[in-house]
């Protein structure tokens, strides 16, 4: 045997005691089978990757914007400013805040395009009507984020699309004045409006938003992906009683009593 | 069912828990929502503006012409946070934050009974202003003269003057809201027309505004939203 066959089983042999402690003490090996593993439909597949593709620009904006927060001051008198500093000084300033900016977008878009999957597939229906509750519940936090963080540029653009933004806020019926006084921090647009917007984009949404993107994980896994009982549930059955005998079989071979495979590890 | 609760409740706990719960909820909530609430609280409950409550000098009248509106722009001091009166006052060389809006000034524009427009601006004006103007002169121009505030009355927006053959319009750039030179509604999204500063005309020739809206009836001023 080669000495490179010998480091390779070597390494496999660490890897294998690494996974097997972990899975002794936080039963990791088990849970990334139950997060990773969905059967998905065979028929539009493709159309499947819509949920992680918001999960994935959601996580780009996570940390594309902790990156902007480096630089980002939230005053009156030096918001833009430091935008300018980020565009035009700061390394890759460009790249990042551009990856922000264009996620942000392509987020919405994505959304949309889940959102009509989604319901156009029936996945919104029995027992799968939360998830669809939570996932509007996301649509709304998103939208509110995208709304305050185009206040965050204080250029004549986000100034003006927020005081629209917030003029139709103010029609809302008995609330519509407290909402915007709320958002604007008073009565007029100023140093208050930058400071709760930026609170609001940066802090209180992102806290809110990412429990509501672990239940709706949770119960995506908790009843599986809208279709896959119509063509894989029996599929999968049979495949795991073949497993599991299969496995049994081997073991009688043995001549050692079958104990599952769980119990076999804990052996071990 | 399932059963979340395993000891039954008795009439005593029952109370004794709400009551506490009460208490315990109010230490809780009322803090951190009057400190988020604040402005509203200041704004709705105790009337108060982050705008004080003084005359702001728009410009002198003698600069209008007669048949278009001219623009100024005011500067509003913004008692906010940062920009709040008494912390310029205790801290170092902090200026204070101010918004801006565009005051839209005009001479009242009739239609007389041929159809043709009769510009009120009046002769002392076009003549050349010589101050200090005398009272009669102050309320002259006081009924001829628009004081518009360039917000337009849909969403907010800053409207700009276009230019016509016969005239002009006020046009909004955010959704096509269309007024006249007075102010007056024309066409497009927005439910009346722009809105009036209170606004008086002073000796020196001057116009002065309040940080507020002159919407007539029995409404009495009305703070402007967002700007």
């Amino acid at each position: 045997m080669g000495a490179i066959s010998k480091a390779r089983s070597q390494a496999a042999d660490a890897g294998k005691f690494v996974a097997d402690w972990l899975e002794h003490r936080a039963g990791i090996v088990t849970m990334m089978e139950h997060f990773l593993y969905e059967p998905v439909p065979k028929r539009g597949a493709w159309i499947y990757t819509l949920g992680s593709a918001t999960l994935f620009l959601i996580t780009l904006q996570f940390l594309t914007g902790i990156l902007l927060l480096f630089y980002y001051v939230p005053s009156t008198d030096h918001a833009w400013n430091s935008i300018y500093y980020i565009m035009n000084e700061a390394y890759f300033g460009t790249l990042i805040r551009g990856i922000h900016y264009w996620s942000a977008n392509f987020l919405l878009a994505v959304i949309g395009l889940h959102m009509a999957q989604v319901f156009f597939s029936g996945g919104y229906k029995a027992p799968r009507e939360l998830n669809w509750v939570v996932g509007v519940v996301l649509l709304l936090l998103v939208v509110i984020i995208a709304f305050t963080g185009y206040a965050l540029r204080w250029d004549q653009d986000g100034v003006w699309a927020t005081v629209v933004g917030m003029k139709i806020g103010s029609y809302s019926p008995f609330v519509g004045a407290y909402t915007i006084q709320f958002l604007m921090g008073g009565d007029t647009i100023g140093p208050a409006t930058v400071s709760r917007f930026f609170a609001i984009h940066v802090w209180l949404l992102p806290a809110a938003l990412a429990p509501f993107i672990g239940i709706h994980l949770y119960l995506l896994r908790r009843h599986g992906v809208f279709g896959d009982e119509m063509e894989y549930r029996e599929r999968l059955a049979k495949l795991q009683e073949r497993q599991r005998l299969e496995e049994y079989e081997q073991y009688e071979d043995d001549g050692e009593p079958y104990v599952g495979r769980r119990d076999r590890a804990d052996r071990d | 069912m399932a059963e979340l609760q395993k000891d039954p409740m008795t009439r005593g706990d029952f109370l004794g828990f709400g009551i506490l719960g009460t208490i315990v909820g109010a230490l809780l909530t009322i803090p951190p929502a009057a400190f988020v609430l604040g402005p509203v609280i200041d704004v709705n409950v105790r009337g108060e503006s982050d705008v004080p409550d003084d005359w702001y000098r728009v410009g002198p009248i003698g600069e209008i012409p007669a048949k278009e509106p001219k623009v100024y722009v005011v500067e509003f001091p913004v008692n906010q946070v940062y920009s709040e009166e008494q912390v310029i006052e205790e801290g170092v060389e902090t200026p204070g934050a101010t918004i801006d809006n565009a005051v839209w000034t005009s001479w009242r524009e009739e239609i007389g009974e041929n159809g043709e427009a009769i510009h009120r601006i009046p002769s002392f004006v076009e003549s050349g202003v010589q101050p200090p103007l005398t009272q009669e002169q102050i309320d002259e121009v006081t009924a001829n003269l628009n004081v518009l505030s360039s917000s337009c009355a849909h969403l907010g927006c800053p409207v700009r003057w276009i230019v016509k053959e016969d005239g002009g319009e006020f046009l909004c750039p955010c959704h096509g809201g269309i007024y006249d030179i007075n102010g007056g509604y024309v066409g497009g999204p927005p439910p009346r027309g722009m809105y009036s500063f209170t606004f008086e005309v002073r000796e020196d020739a001057n116009i002065y505004v309040k940080h507020e809206f002159d919407i007539g009836g029995d409404k009495g001023p009305q703070q402007p939203y967002v700007i």
